[in-house]
């Protein structure tokens, strides 16, 4: 079959004179391609031509070795069970042709949020497994005792319960499952969890519950880590020299994957938004280095006490979620109103709506650049949110743990905090639990009660207000903060809740669609671009600090609070965690527990946070050396071409001198007959390896194609 | 039409997935949709491996449709003599380099391709011109101002062009393209 590289260069050979040095050229560059190991199908030319390598590379007449025939065979293999199993994937693919349908008609940016989705319900439901094949399988193979408040054995407490009010029987159900109630002596909570004494059993059950928690954690944090520096711009926090800021967006920013017409429309504007956007910031960024002194430090102080203001603001917030806390916790066993018991989350969903819309509203005041205006308001919602969840953890169990393990109650709040029938952890894991049912509920009603009637209204009515109103926007960053959030609480109660988990993420299942059909009916597309690789790196960057509000409550709690002596499986230890040295102690044989021990000591950790230390120093040094032979390699490849230029300068100087009439004079860099060669058969390339004629008047319109 | 059969030989699917970074599926798929595109008598397998598809009704594509770059992505898969007609392979070309397998190498060197649009092996400033007009559409109110062209231009030279020629060559473009993650997702067509 004719190979398009060898008719192009028929069609070549005819108008040129006889080159020799191309022909040259040619066979070295065939001979380089031929004798690299790339893959035929990274190769980028025509298929044609592909086909006429893997002829020159391995002749049908040439017989192969014994290894590269079994080489062939296992990569024909290889790649049928790489096709079985994308087939697989591909049917077991959750959501891929929403996704898909999502990233057509909205770009990369707003489907990295629903990406993002899927990729926290696989993390909660392989929790959900962790949790259940370490403890839950046991727990029901062992045969253990039924889950329930275990009997009482110190306090001879009256095996009462909380007065049930007078309601319906179907009401009180429903509303015992909404405040965790009714499920309060199931394997939801932690207080449910009974086992014997530890030297009765192989399997440690409760090694397993405290450790569950942790692992899971740890993996969590490991894999978001690893998603992170995936998605890391490299080397654009390192150093200013490398800043590919707008050409990368330039050539990266438009997605392929657009299929209406509509939504290349809205691309096409974001786009140009963003462009503008850059370049003014560009002109401000100009303008304000030649700012003098006095406005500077004026620009400084107003940056400051805006900053300030807000995290008062914030402080504030933070305290009436205590506030509301507390309250509702004293009265919790009374009447129990709608408001008590979701008093907290209501406080809380409170502040977290309306501190955004003030920290925007104030940051706008002070005119920034877009960029900054978008960071900071971010920033600010990101600490509310957490700092939020935090201060609701640290105020629950400031209630469950100055009023347990004390002879006295006088140092608690009014509210009689018997001793027999609490168990803190329960109320910690009820109340997280409300928590994250709130939650769910709350979005939900947002998309059902607020987005849904203001596109009704919008489009139904016609009005001034109406058109300015509009449809809301899309918001990613918003809804990521929302579901982060979610995470959190689910980390936070993976300790007193295990099951938490599982229904987290059948939440999450059903969110995903709640937000796809409020984003393709309800909303318009936000303006501002959002690209998606710096969106995944500011998901996982929040979604790591949410891991770190979870972890560090739950490790103070593991390591230093007693546990409730009548609930759970911790009841007769100190602090859970010393479940593990008695572990230890007991199960392993003396060698194992001297390595245990070493592990535990000084003498083992501080040689390793030299050894991590050193290395550090190692990395950042051959960075700071790689960076230099970078410059310096920059530096040479300029000297390079300009040697070139005089070279060329020179050569047609001499030319014209010697003779020939028309030849060329020295070229300017823009002209197309001085780039460095390519070969790119397949398409016609002026730098393709054919002379160019300093002598004949050539014209550079010889291009087949052009 | 003789025995000739819809479906492609055995031994054309193995070769055509050594060539190509696309799956059976994706080949068969493509195959279909390219039938889709011939003229009632050309549909056998014979002859659709045969004919050319002129550009204007592979523009007809939904996938290619509303992309801004499409007529610069026909030319450039394009192995006509006028670079106006796609064949099969072609086709299967174009969708190999834009496929979730293929490697960030060669879809920048394909995007290098497509963004040359004088076809000369580097990008100039014309090239820019046109490469941010197609971005930014054409309305009057995205369309940017000569003052923000020049600037931008100036920008993306003084980033991205190395040895300081004043054009943007293969390796200057792949550099910055390696540094963008987001760019393998992105350029992405799935049938």
């Amino acid at each position: 079959m004719a190979s398009f590289l060898l008719r192009q260069r028929s069609t070549q050979s005819d108008i040129e004179p006889p080159e020799s040095l191309g022909e040259e050229l040619w066979e070295e560059e065939m001979e380089r391609i031929c004798s690299t190991k790339v893959p035929l199908q990274a190769l980028p030319y025509a298929m044609m031509d592909k086909r006429l390598i893997r002829h020159l590379r391995e002749p049908d007449g040439v017989k192969t070795s014994f290894w590269e025939q079994w080489k062939k065979k296992w990569q024909r293999v290889h790649q049928q069970f790489l096709d079985v199993s994308h087939r697989l994937m591909g049917t077991f693919g959750l959501w891929k042709t929403d996704l898909y349908e999502i990233g057509g008609l909205f770009g990369t940016g707003i489907r990295s949020y629903f990406t993002f989705l899927r990729f926290l319900l696989v993390l909660n439901l392989l929790a959900f497994l962790l949790t259940s094949s370490l403890v839950l399988l046991p727990l029901a193979w062992l045969h253990s005792p039924d889950p329930g408040p275990a009997p009482n054995t110190s306090y001879h407490c009256p095996t009462s319960r909380e007065p049930q009010p007078d309601l319906s029987q179907i009401h009180l159900h429903l509303w015992d499952v909404f405040t965790g109630r009714a499920l309060s002596n199931t394997y939801l909570f932690y207080g449910s969890y009974r086992m014997g004494p530890e030297s009765d059993s192989q399997y440690s059950v409760r090694l397993a519950y405290l450790l569950s928690p942790l692992t899971c954690l740890l993996l969590c944090f490991c894999e978001i880590v690893r998603r992170m520096v995936k998605g890391l711009i490299q080397k654009q926090l390192l150093s200013k020299d490398y800043r590919p800021r707008l050409s990368s967006k330039v050539f990266v920013s438009w997605d392929f994957c657009i299929q209406s017409r509509e939504a290349a429309i809205i691309k096409q504007h974001s786009i140009s938004n963003e462009f503008k956007i850059e370049l003014q910031e560009e002109q401000r960024f100009l303008q304000m280095q030649q700012q003098t002194r006095k406005q500077r430090a004026r620009q400084l102080l107003s940056y400051v006490g805006i900053n300030m203001f807000i995290g008062l603001l914030v402080v504030g917030g933070i305290s009436a979620i205590y506030w509301a806390t507390k309250f509702s916790q004293n009265y919790k066993d009374e009447s129990l109103s709608l408001l008590l018991q979701y008093l907290s989350p209501g406080v809380i969903s409170l502040v977290n709506t309306l501190g955004p819309l003030l920290f925007g509203f104030l940051v706008q005041m002070e005119n920034y650049p877009p960029n900054t205006e978008i960071n900071l308001t971010l920033f600010w919602c990101v600490v509310l949110k957490l700092s939020s969840l935090g201060m609701f953890l640290f105020s629950l169990r400031q209630q469950a743990v100055l009023c347990t393990g004390r002879s006295d109650h006088s140092s608690c709040e009014p509210h009689d905090y018997n001793q027999c029938d609490q168990c803190w952890e329960n109320s910690v894991g009820q109340e997280l639990y409300k928590l994250s049912i709130f939650d769910f509920f709350l979005m939900l009603a947002f998309a059902f009660l607020i987005t849904l009637p203001r596109r009704l209204l919008v489009d139904h009515l016609s009005g001034q207000f109406w058109v300015w109103l509009g449809r809301e926007e899309f918001l990613v960053p918003k809804n990521v903060l929302d579901i982060v959030a979610g995470q959190t609480i689910t980390w936070m109660g993976l300790f007193y809740c295990p099951l938490l988990p599982l229904l987290s993420s059948i939440f999450i299942f059903f969110t995903f669609y709640v937000k796809k059909y409020t984003l393709l009916r309800n909303c318009k597309p936000p303006r501002r671009l959002f690209q998606a690789s710096s969106a995944t790196f500011f998901f996982q960057l929040v979604l790591l600090l949410g891991l770190l509000v979870a972890s560090v409550p739950l490790l103070y709690v593991i390591s230093s609070i007693p546990s409730s002596v009548n609930c759970g499986l911790f009841s007769n230890y100190s602090v859970p965690w010393q479940v593990v040295p008695e572990a230890v102690a007991l199960r392993l044989s003396p060698s194992a527990q001297k390595v245990f021990h070493y592990l535990g000591s000084n003498a083992f950790w501080y040689p390793v946070l030299i050894l991590l230390s050193l290395t550090l120093t190692v990395c950042l040094s051959q960075s700071g050396a790689n960076k230099r032979a970078i410059k310096g390699l920059r530096r040479q490849l300029l000297w390079q071409v300009r040697e070139k230029w005089h070279l060329v300068e020179d050569l047609s100087r001499l030319l014209q001198e010697s003779g020939g009439s028309d030849s060329l004079g020295p070229e300017s860099p823009s002209s197309p007959s001085s780039r460095s060669r390519s070969f790119c058969p397949g398409f016609p390339c002026p730098g393709s390896p054919r002379p160019r004629s300093f002598m004949a008047g050539s014209t550079h319109s010889q291009d087949p194609g052009k | 039409m003789g025995s000739s059969t819809s479906h492609l030989s055995k031994e054309l699917l193995t070769e055509y997935q050594e060539l190509t970074f696309l799956t059976k599926q994706e080949i068969l798929l493509a195959h279909k949709r390219f039938s889709d595109l011939l003229p009632q008598e050309s549909r056998n397998v014979e002859d659709s491996l045969r004919v050319r598809v002129s550009t204007e009704q592979i523009l007809t594509l939904p996938e290619l449709k509303a992309n801004p770059f499409r007529e610069r992505i026909c030319r450039v898969f394009s192995t006509a003599p006028e670079r106006d007609s796609l064949s099969f392979e072609d086709f299967l070309d174009l969708f190999s380099v834009f496929s979730d397998a293929a490697t960030p190498e060669i879809k920048s060197h394909y995007a290098f391709r497509i963004f040359d649009f004088d076809d000369d092996g580097t990008l100039n400033k014309e090239d820019l011109k046109q490469l941010v007009n197609c971005l930014t559409g054409e309305g009057q109110d995205t369309q940017l101002s000569t003052s923000e062209m020049k600037q931008l231009i100036e920008n993306i030279l003084e980033e991205s062009d190395i040895d300081r020629d004043g054009t943007i060559n293969l390796s200057e473009f792949q550099h910055v393209i390696s540094r963008s993650p987001d760019f393998t997702s992105s350029f992405k067509i799935v049938l």
